[in-house]
């Protein structure tokens, strides 16, 4: 008897201890691929913009701050990657296409970054930034070219980039929404470009409104 | 019993060491497929020696050998989340984890493996068999890359790998049916 009841703690103990695990472990049942895990981290620590020099396709040359008090999408790109970019950037352009143009460059700016500096030189990312017709000022291209400052930026805003062996990269991919302080407020998914779209006018009109 | 217990000791060194385990972890198939199973080796040779040497210990916390086996689900099927492995790279705190949590799990499983009989055992075995498949069928079906710290190609090598091991659990049990019929007759 003695030893029936014990098998039975030791049953429900280990169902409860295999049910923590998971529970733990997938951050309540929400993440299962490392890349959901990624975005729910980021969502909890909320990173601040580092402070890098930009040079972008206009061969200007500034800092983050420059944007300090409008808030920023954001993209991770670089041009000679053929899937997944292109893709990016047309739907960051449909995105783009839906902010009300009396608000770009006012409120919001729009800022596709290259981690690729040695092969996107401001006339490479001007060419490129045609097909997605940005116009260079509300919407720019811009490259870090500071290796160091480069990589802290990936790092603290969860960005891998892989090399693939063929002189491409493979990377994850989203929109980043940064506030006015430049602290990451959210990442879309960017795929649903009207989800986004409409997300960022609520932020905004809620913003503006307060 | 002593020689079971330094052959898992020694699995386990060998493991551990740097440069073997980041370039056992630089491809998915081997961290998948190879380390991690050569961890429950780890924890089953030191089972045996532990069973033998404190039979008392198993008695006390794997009573009938369910509750071990349960452990043992969850943490094999914990490490083949496509989080986790991609996760053990990134943070050393999942990585120190799974070298524990594997070894633990192959120590029970040595124990609680005697202690099921046949019924459980067939259970097991078909629960793995399935989920093999079927993780199998993920990796190579997935048209986007589930890891981030992995490229497609190397999921799909994975997909082929648990595919394989799932056909060779599928030729043991018609093997085993056909053997166990004619020795009947």
């Amino acid at each position: 008897m003695k030893k029936k009841l014990r098998n039975i703690i030791l049953i429900s103990f280990s169902i409860v201890l295999s049910f923590c695990l998971f529970y733990f472990g997938t951050d309540g049942f929400q993440a299962y691929t490392a890349e959901s895990a990624r975005i729910y981290r980021l969502m909890e620590e909320k990173p601040f913009f580092p402070n890098v020099t930009l040079e972008d396709s206009k061969e200007r040359v500034y800092e983050f701050t420059e944007f300090e008090g409008k808030y920023a999408v954001l993209t991770f790109i670089y041009t000679s990657c053929t899937d997944v970019c292109p893709q990016l950037e047309m739907n960051l352009a449909e995105v783009y296409k839906q902010i009300p143009s009396e608000l770009l460059g006012e409120e919001i700016m729009f800022l596709s970054i290259s981690f690729d500096p040695d092969r996107d030189d401001p006339k490479t990312l001007e060419k490129y930034q045609h097909f997605f017709s940005s116009d260079g000022e509300t919407w720019r291209m811009a490259r870090i070219n500071n290796e160091e400052q480069l990589s802290s930026l990936l790092d603290e805003f969860g960005v891998i980039v892989l090399p693939d062996g063929e002189g491409g990269f493979t990377h994850n991919s989203a929109f980043y929404f940064v506030g006015r302080d430049g602290e990451l407020l959210d990442v879309m998914d960017y795929k649903k470009t009207d989800e986004a779209a409409v997300k960022i006018m609520d932020t905004l009109q809620n913003d503006m409104e307060g | 019993m002593k020689r079971s217990f330094i052959i898992g000791s020694l699995i386990f060194l060998i493991l551990i060491i740097p440069p073997i385990r980041i370039y056992m972890e630089s491809m998915m198939i081997i961290h998948m497929l190879v380390q991690l199973p050569l961890l429950i080796v780890v924890g089953w040779c030191i089972g045996e020696y532990i069973e033998n040497k404190y039979p008392k210990l198993f008695e006390l916390i794997n009573g009938n050998g369910v509750s071990g086996i349960i452990i043992f689900v969850a943490i094999t099927m914990f490490w083949m989340l496509p989080r986790t492995l991609d996760e053990a790279l990134t943070f050393p705190i999942y990585e120190i984890f799974k070298f524990i949590s594997l070894p633990l799990a192959g120590f029970l499983l040595k124990d609680s493996w005697r202690k099921i009989k046949a019924f459980g055992r067939i259970f097991i075995y078909l629960n793995y068999l399935s989920m093999f498949g079927l993780m199998g069928w993920l990796y190579l079906d997935s048209p986007i890359q589930i890891c981030n710290n992995y490229l497609l190609e190397q999921q799909k090598t994975l997909g082929w790998g648990f595919i394989f091991i799932t056909a060779l659990m599928v030729l043991y049990v018609l093997q085993s049916v056909f053997t166990d019929q004619s020795e009947e007759e």
